[in-house]
């Protein structure tokens, strides 16, 4: 009796000191094995591709200075990789196959080492083939040796991820033999009688007339439909949830591993403070909504005060899908999901760049801060404070994809985002490099300069030079261009707190400029980082020539 | 001297073909698919049952495709093919959204076999059409020409009505296979389709109406066969 | 669209933006926490007073950093008087503001508006226009007894006679600041 109670005690002690230690052991090892799972969204079950048995992977968390060890076992049939989306490294640790290694071969492993150099939320994913949409990724969190410059008193990682029915391969395949394949929001015969009606018949031809001589289609947001929205692993119905004391402050750190799908992210009745955007944190600002780009990430704090479940809501920009999950203050509680926003986009002639009058780099001019509209709007603006919205200028004027907010509050821009402190001095860029993202939708083809990855030249970069990124997108279709192991300074119109991003969306028919210090030696993988456009060759490699050699690592390659 | 005018022809279409795959990257990935557009029970006006079907399957990279394309239409009643026509062919992007092809044909109906070189082109016009125009030039000199016209009209996302028209003519009176000079022969279909599974698996109902023209109708009619048919179709759209 | 490009269109714009917004102010307090004009006794009551420096037996030194405060919580005796002494050690524009969690939630719009129209910068204050006459005796000067708004490396001293009993934080308003933590409860014994 004694002893078993002795022994109760001691093995209460052992669970203690263990939840101390899991929770304190920022630890700078892992050992991952890329296993075959089964992904279960409560409505499908699909093989996929996970990390130590599961997808997503474990949360991997570092301190900043810390040097991080990451072996990686192929347990597959087929070569893989890890790639640490955003996370500054010795390029031969970046993990793109052909790039920065050959590739970790079935059976093999890989020993991934290198020093931390930054803190916040990241992401990682597999580099090989299909596998990242397959289920190959997982979170990053890197703690400041600081404290942060906001408060909070409890986190959760938010992944988001559109998982589809099909693989990744399937997927492309289908889209290579009918682009529209999985595109089941496209105008139909009763649309057209709903236009007529309210435009008349000679309009409604005109316009259907329009975009027939284009062989376009306003409807072609999301190439890629039919998923079910997980947020960490859970689809809507299994509902994820966070709980949370009342009146607490909680980071909510949102990474999109989506293969395609941008997210529109809610959470009804309470506003979100942005700290951070791709790891760097930022300006607070305080907003009811935002759009998360594939592999973007935001931090957000929120401070739910009732003693209620609260809903995160995503629902994907074209509205063809949604993930959900709940905030609760107990177990076994869920929040209602809010009705589904109907209000699917329609691409304009303005998202064609038919409309010249659009951004351009003039638009940034007009973010100077005091061109509000009119006197009038300003006198009749209700104390939110907000005033009339301004128009995003990251969009086409007259886009059909501009965002509004559910609630009619804020929903945030990319002009909002400041960074909270610059990581580089403001320069002028020594030179700009022109990139027009290009494609065929047709042909399900995509590009840069109107030229595939496999038949392109590298582009090649100077060590210490600062670039000026010019993107300008051709294409219907918005791309989310990532920059391996050098930092995007987005052109905000900020000045020296332009926000520092490692992932740049472009809407179509918009232009934005980004800046690059390039200060990492070594090749590097420049891309679209929607998988099916990256695939077909949206792709460039980065060589960065010069600077100091790139010390040979050692590591684990076998 | 039949053979050698074909070899003639397969090789001036596939040779550029060719030696373009072979300069193209070895790093371009490959796709594959099977599209069935029509594979119908059709019961004619007449009392006619017959069997057809018209599809491909194709190979390759964005640069260059190889493309089986055949079509067929069995006679149940008779137990005969009326219609076996397959064709391979090379098939490369000429612009934005078309793509030209050429290789060979080979007909092996009941009667005659009958080799062809052939060359066309394949896309998307403005408007949505998609538009097959082909040219085939026979063992025997003989030369005609094809052109396919499709369009998908969206009832519903999943629920698809496609005309089509297929308009067959001859460049000279060929006897042997009952085909005059002119216009000879046109096909129009309306189908009503229910996408079930996917795409892959689209059931379908629909009416065709089947006519020969000029001389070939003449022809037929002296020799008191059928010169048109109205046909109600139900069968599947496929693509794996 | 007219661009508000001299500066007269300017003050022109920002004071008939600023009239807009007060004039429909749901608040209580007129003004908020902060701005000249608006700070009537009700607040007063509340959360006390400015005292004088005779009655001062105590000081707190309070820092700024980007973006909290070096105290998370504040114990004051009831009815005492405080001197505060308060240094911006951060990068950014920084508020020490006394008031009541609705107080501070009103001034926080007030705040917003003055950043959106350039009155306030992350690092800068623009004195000039936050100094500038609304037309009717108001201006967005921030000359409040309660607060002070400092700019980095300034420092500024605040003497306050608490109330007997109050419920009260101090914080900072500027534009996402308190959301994201910069604040603390002021707790009376």
């Amino acid at each position: 009796m004694k002893q078993k109670f002795v022994r109760s005690i001691l093995s209460g002690m052992l669970a203690a000191a263990a939840i101390a230690m899991s929770s304190t052991a920022y630890a700078a090892n892992y050992d991952l094995t890329v296993d075959y799972v089964t992904i279960d969204t409560g409505e499908t079950q699909t093989r996929g591709i996970g990390y130590n048995g599961s997808s997503p992977g474990p949360t991997l968390r570092f301190t900043k200075g810390e040097t991080a060890t990451i072996r990686v076992t192929n347990n597959l049939d087929q070569p893989t990789s890890i790639h640490w989306h955003g996370i500054i490294l010795p390029y031969q640790m970046d993990g793109v196959p052909g790039i920065s290694f050959p590739g970790i071969a079935p059976g093999g492993t890989f020993t991934y080492q290198f020093p931390v150099q930054q803190s916040g939320t990241y992401w990682f994913h597999s580099h090989s083939g299909f596998q990242e949409p397959d289920g190959a990724y997982g979170a990053i969190l890197i703690a400041p040796q600081k404290r942060e410059p906001f408060k909070f008193d409890r986190e959760y990682v938010v992944v988001l991820k559109d998982k589809h029915p099909h693989s990744g391969a399937r997927i492309l395949r289908n889209l290579k033999m009918m682009p529209d394949y999985y595109n089941r929001k496209q105008r139909t015969l009763s649309d057209f009688i709903d236009d007529v009606s309210k435009n008349g018949l000679t309009p409604t031809l005109s316009e259907r007339g329009d975009w027939g001589k284009m062989r376009m289609t306003p409807t072609d947001i999301e190439d890629v439909q039919g998923f079910v929205g997980l947020i960490n692993g859970k689809s809507p119905r299994q509902n994820w949830t966070g709980l949370f004391k009342p009146n607490e402050r909680v980071r909510l750190r949102f990474i999109n591993a989506s293969a395609m799908t941008y997210f529109d992210v809610r959470i009804p009745g309470l506003t979100m403070t942005v700290v951070q955007a791709d790891g760097n944190n930022v300006q607070p600002v305080k907003v009811d909504e935002f759009r998360i780009s594939v592999a973007e990430t935001y931090d957000v704090i929120v401070q739910p005060k009732e003693e209620k479940a609260y809903g995160i809501m995503a629902q994907s920009m074209g509205r063809s899908g949604f993930a959900f999950a709940s905030l609760a203050p107990r177990v076994g509680m869920r929040a209602e999901i809010p009705p589904r926003r109907t209000d699917a986009p329609l691409l304009t002639m303005a998202d064609m760049g038919m409309d010249h009058s659009s951004m351009g780099g003039s638009g940034m001019d007009d973010m100077s801060g005091m061109d509000h509209s009119t006197m009038s709007e300003m006198a009749g603006m209700d104390h939110s404070g907000m005033g009339a919205p301004k128009a995003d200028p990251f969009y086409a004027s007259g886009s059909g994809l501009i965002p509004k907010a559910v609630n009619g509050g804020k929903f945030l821009s990319y002009s909002d985002l400041k960074a909270q402190k610059p990581l580089y001095a403001d320069r002028p860029a020594t030179r700009e490099i022109e990139l027009r993202l290009t494609g065929n939708m047709e042909r399900y083809s995509w590009s840069i300069n109107g030229i595939k990855y496999e038949d392109a030249e590298p582009i090649r970069l100077k060590y210490g030079e600062r670039v000026r990124f010019k993107f300008i997108n051709e294409t219907m279709m918005s791309h989310p261009m990532h920059l391996h192991g050098m930092w995007s300074i987005l052109d905000a119109g900020k000045g020296k707190w332009n926000p520092v991003k490692h992932t740049i969306n472009i809407n179509p028919g918009t232009t934005v400029y980004s800046e690059t210090e390039v200060d990492a030696p070594g090749e590097w993988a420049f891309h679209c980082h929607l998988t099916y456009h990256m695939a077909t060759g949206m792709f460039r490699k980065v060589i960065v020539e010069g600077g100091p050699a790139v010390a040979a690592l050692k590591n684990g390659s076998q | 001297m039949k053979i050698i005018n074909l070899i003639a022809i397969g090789c001036g279409v596939i040779a550029p073909l060719l030696s373009f795959s072979l300069t193209a990257k070895a790093d371009n990935p490959v796709f594959y698919g099977l599209q069935m557009e029509q594979f119908e029970y059709r019961a004619g006006d007449e009392g006619e049952k017959l069997f057809s079907w018209n599809g491909g399957a194709f190979i390759g990279t964005d640069e260059l495709k190889l493309r089986w394309q055949g079509e067929g239409e069995r006679d149940i009643n008779a137990g005969i093919n009326e219609k076996l026509e397959n064709r391979l062919v090379l098939q490369t992007p000429v612009s934005d959204f078309f793509d030209v092809k050429g290789g060979v044909r080979l007909d092996t109906p009941k009667g005659t076999d009958r080799w062809y070189g052939t060359v066309g082109i394949t896309g998307l016009a403005p408007q949505w059409f998609e538009v097959d125009a082909d040219l085939f030039v026979s063992e025997t000199g003989d030369s005609s020409a094809r052109l396919d016209i499709a369009y998908e009209g969206l009832i519903t996302n999943h629920l698809i009505l496609t005309p089509s028209v297929e308009l067959n003519a001859a460049f000279s009176d060929d006897p042997e296979i009952e085909v005059s000079k002119g216009l000879s022969n046109i096909e129009l279909g309306l189908r009503l389709s229910y996408d079930i599974i996917d795409r892959s698996i689209s059931p379908y109902i629909g009416i065709v109406y089947e006519r020969k023209l000029g001389n070939t109708a003449s022809l037929a009619k002296d020799e008191g066969a059928d010169y048109e048919a109205t046909f109600a179709v139900f069968g599947l759209r496929l693509m794996f | 669209m007219p661009k508000f490009n001299s500066p007269l269109m300017r003050s022109i714009a920002i004071s008939a933006f600023i009239l807009g917004a007060l004039a429909v102010s749901r608040a209580p307090a007129l003004a908020g926490a902060g701005h000249s004009g608006g700070h009537d006794a009700e607040n007063s009551l509340q959360i006390g007073a400015p005292g004088k420096m005779s009655d001062v037996h105590r000081t707190i030194k309070i820092t700024m950093e980007d973006n909290f405060y070096d105290k998370e919580k504040i114990v004051v005796r009831s009815g005492e008087t405080v001197r505060f002494l308060i240094e911006n050690k951060g990068e950014f524009v920084h508020e020490f503001n006394i008031g009541t969690a609705a107080m501070h939630a009103d001034h926080q719009k007030e705040m917003l508006i003055m950043m959106e129209h350039g009155a306030l910068e992350a690092d800068k204050i623009n004195m000039s226009m936050m100094k500038m006459d609304m037309g009717n005796g108001m201006t967005m000067n921030h000359d409040d007894p309660n607060s002070v708004l400092l700019e980095p490396g300034k420092t500024a001293e605040i003497i306050w006679t608490f109330p007997k009993e109050a419920e009260l934080e101090f914080a900072c308003n500027v534009p996402g600041h308190y959301e994201s933590g910069m604040m603390g409860k002021i707790s009376s014994q």
